[in-house]
């Protein structure tokens, strides 16, 4: 039996490839706990925080290969489990063969295994992401609960499949719907919330090496506060933030000032209400005053703590 | 082997606290199975029990599966992993509280009585009782001393006025409940258990937070908060709106003609498969909002929930009602807001905000001038607190709306344990499906069952 990884191990891992955590966001420890007791995890938060990307993370982690299902209204068994493969049945049967039997034509060779039955059938372990899973309907959400409780599924031709090597499942909501009990008893449930500026500058520092570290600090906290102030439809992502700060970047800013705030405020808001919004209760100086009353904030908290 | 027994030992009693902290969280509202919390035992021996911020991230991780019960959790924790004096003090506390209160009921035995006989009412109404000023309890004795010794013209009385009596101070008592505490209940000293009573008094302080509060009690400054969460709440029904209702989740039957003529290129041999698929029926949502004096403490959610929903589902159709029906169908141009749009309609109609209510009138307007209001894709939203005229005929309306849409939903903003006292709430009740929403926690859970 392969030795077990400590949870120090498992977070010098996640730094190792450069994922940033922060002790207060609980992702490794929540992360690892799911690993180690060959648990679901289900991750909720507001979209854009990065739910997505720590089963990619996981994937890197683990060693093993990321198979993915985008959930969506309608999401059923063939798209999700398997499929017959129809036509290739149809042409064996019409090739005619005096010992063909029905068992034949329902084996391996005629399934098309869609991500859930890949996840299981693979030889190595793999991350199985369900994403989205909010977005289903709820009687797929039950007719998830034994792949999730025992890893294994039924195929009525066949019989029950058992996974080869249990998948290290990760199951991302949005919120849109409540996950029924059933399915959230059997996963280790973490919430995601938007990073904190720390956490944000460390991520753009590392994403974009480039970005000097003055407009690191004012584009993390102008977005906070846009977070945070703001009653947006949907608030700037952490890939948002990014984005915005490659284009700071590209256009030669060292900081930010109100014009360009204005000029680049799409690349953060994309709905025209939220753009309506932020000019009628804040506007680009007031964003910048805000920031900069945070920076003092924090400078203040800083001088307590090194006092 | 002593050493396997000690394991064994502290094994057991890491799981007796567990449970016990299970138990906690159950009675404050989460729900938790036993596998979660072998979940649990298992990541804290895995994890180990020397960091108490681990410990405790551990714990909401396998056992808290709700962002909304995360602050309950805190709670509980903080409050069972407290220490050992804290909690003795906090057990004082709860007992000395609740010594207080039988007293305070236990005089009220005393004190209200008609002719040496105990009265017949409630505990809560006792309770009401024992909270007034002391020159008010002097007065209803005062009116109970009278009342026993005969009427104002001398002639003396027997035990046949006691329900009378009874009658008179249960009104009495309902006056100074409303006053008091508005439709709060009278709050009980709550568990004797210290701990328990600690995590209770906690949770209500945090009602503070405006989830949890009555909405007609939220300040203006904090409505921009408020507007963002009602707005996120739409959204979610909004995209249950526009998700189809019954999903086509299973193909339908085969289309034998649609597949013959696909496969006509492949000799007849059925290669190509087509499917009936359901027919997509989406939900239409029409809103019924009370602006009657009643509910003008909670015009400013009202608005907010229509806004909120008509910026994220097209084809809302919006009414008012108070004593006539005022319809706010197609008033919306950009940039006007939702209140401009309802203060110009009132205009049109020669009706102000604020008056008396009648549904039935309401119902019977939207029956003969808008028909095609109740399909069977319809939603009806029902906002109001059921008190209206014309109880009886509203009822009856309201049976022929049920039979003639999908569903009606009724957000009261009357609290549940209040129903009872408004007198066509039950005459409603089979008709729709009612849920008391006064808060945006009510809402959050209405929004949770239903869609």
């Amino acid at each position: 039996m392969p030795n077990r990884r400590t949870l120090d191990q498992f977070e010098n891992e996640l730094e190792a490839i450069g994922y940033i955590t922060e002790r207060d966001d609980r992702i490794a420890l929540t992360s690892f706990l799911a690993t180690e007791l060959g648990k679901p995890l289900l991750i909720s938060g507001p979209a854009g925080v990065g739910k997505t990307e720590i089963a990619k993370v996981l994937s890197q982690v683990l060693g093993a290969p990321l198979i993915r299902l985008q959930c969506y209204e309608g999401l059923d068994e063939t798209k999700a489990l398997y499929e017959w493969n129809y036509q290739r049945q149809l042409l064996k049967i019409q090739m005619g063969s005096e010992h063909l039997q029905e068992a034949d034509l329902f084996s391996t060779n005629y399934l098309l295994p869609r991500p859930l039955l890949q996840a299981l059938l693979s030889e190595k372990r793999s991350v199985l992401l369900i994403d989205e899973i909010d977005k289903t309907d709820s009687e797929f959400e039950a007719f998830l609960f034994e792949l999730l409780g025992e890893f294994q599924v039924t195929i009525p031709e066949m019989g029950t499949i058992k996974a080869k090597e249990r998948p290290m499942v990760v199951l991302t909501s949005n919120g849109e719907r409540e996950l029924s009990d059933g399915l959230k008893r059997r996963c280790i449930f973490l919430y995601v919330e938007p990073p904190s500026v720390n956490k944000e500058v460390r991520i753009l520092r590392a994403k974009v090496p480039d970005l000097p570290e003055r407009l690191a600090l004012e584009v993390a906290r102008a977005v906070n506060v846009l977070r945070e102030r703001l009653s947006l439809n949907k608030i700037p992502s952490v890939s948002e933030t990014m984005d915005w700060a490659k284009a700071l970047l590209v256009m030669g800013k060292t900081g930010l000032d109100p014009a360009w705030v204005d000029a680049t405020l799409t690349l953060l808001l994309k709905s025209q209400d939220d753009v309506e919004l932020f000019y009628r209760e804040m506007g680009a100086e007031r964003l910048l005053f805000e920031s900069s009353k945070m920076a003092q904030g924090e400078r203040h908290v800083y001088g307590h703590q090194h006092r | 082997m002593s050493m396997d027994i000690n394991i064994d030992r502290k094994v057991s009693e890491l799981d007796r606290h567990l449970v016990e902290f299970a138990q906690l969280l159950r009675t404050v509202g989460l729900k938790i199975s036993p596998s979660e919390i072998t979940d649990a035992t298992e990541a804290l021996s895995l994890i180990g029990l020397v960091d108490r911020d681990k410990v405790e991230a551990i714990l909401q991780a396998t056992l808290v599966k709700n962002v909304q019960h995360i602050s309950a959790f805190k709670e509980a924790f903080r409050a069972y992993f407290a220490s050992l004096e804290q909690k003795e003090a906090w057990q004082k506390d709860a007992a000395q509280k609740t010594n207080q209160w039988n007293e305070q009921i236990e005089s009220t035995y005393q004190d209200l009585r008609f002719q040496d006989n105990e009265l017949d009412i409630s505990e809560e109404q006792r309770a009401i009782y024992a909270s007034l000023p002391e020159r008010d309890k002097q007065r209803l004795r005062d009116f109970l001393q009278r009342s026993s010794n005969g009427t104002r013209s001398g002639v003396p009385v027997d035990h046949s006025y006691q329900p009378m009596v009874e009658r008179v101070l249960r009104g009495s008592l309902e006056y100074w409940r409303k006053k008091l505490n508005e439709d709060e209940p009278i709050l009980y000293p709550g568990s004797t258990n210290g701990v328990l009573s600690e995590v209770e008094r906690a949770l209500r302080d945090r009602e503070v937070e405006v989830i949890a509060r009555d909405l007609k009690k939220i300040s203006p400054e904090e409505w921009p908060e408020v507007n963002r969460l009602i707005r996120r709440l739409s959204q979610r029904l909004a995209n249950q709106v526009t998700r189809r209702y019954r999903a086509a989740r299973r193909r339908g039957g085969l289309d034998m003609r649609s597949t013959l003529r696909k496969n006509l290129r492949y000799g007849g041999v059925l290669v190509d498969r087509s499917y009936r698929s359901r027919r997509k029926g989406r939900l239409r949502i029409v809103l019924l909002c009370d602006i009657s004096g009643s509910m003008l403490k909670y015009t400013e959610f009202i608005w907010q929930f229509v806004y909120g929903l008509s910026t994220v589902v097209s084809g809302i159709k919006t009414f008012a009602f108070g004593e006539e029906l005022i319809p706010l169908i197609g008033k919306f141009r950009k940039g006007q807001t939702f209140e401009a749009m309802v203060k110009e309609a009132l205009s049109v109609s020669g009706k102000e905000w604020g008056g008396g209510t009648n549904l039935a009138n309401a119902l019977e307007t939207l029956q003969k001038k808008y028909p095609d209001t109740f399909t069977k894709q319809t939603l009806l939203l029902i906002v109001s607190d059921a008190q209206t005229l014309e109880g009886e005929k509203a009822a009856v309306l309201l049976s022929w709306v049920r039979r003639h849409v999908r569903e009606v939903l009724w957000l009261n903003t009357l609290p549940e344990r209040r129903w009872s006292e408004t007198p066509f709430v039950n005459a409603f009740l089979p008709f729709c499906q009612m849920y008391e929403c006064y808060t945006l926690g009510h809402l959050t859970q209405i929004l949770n069952k239903q869609f």
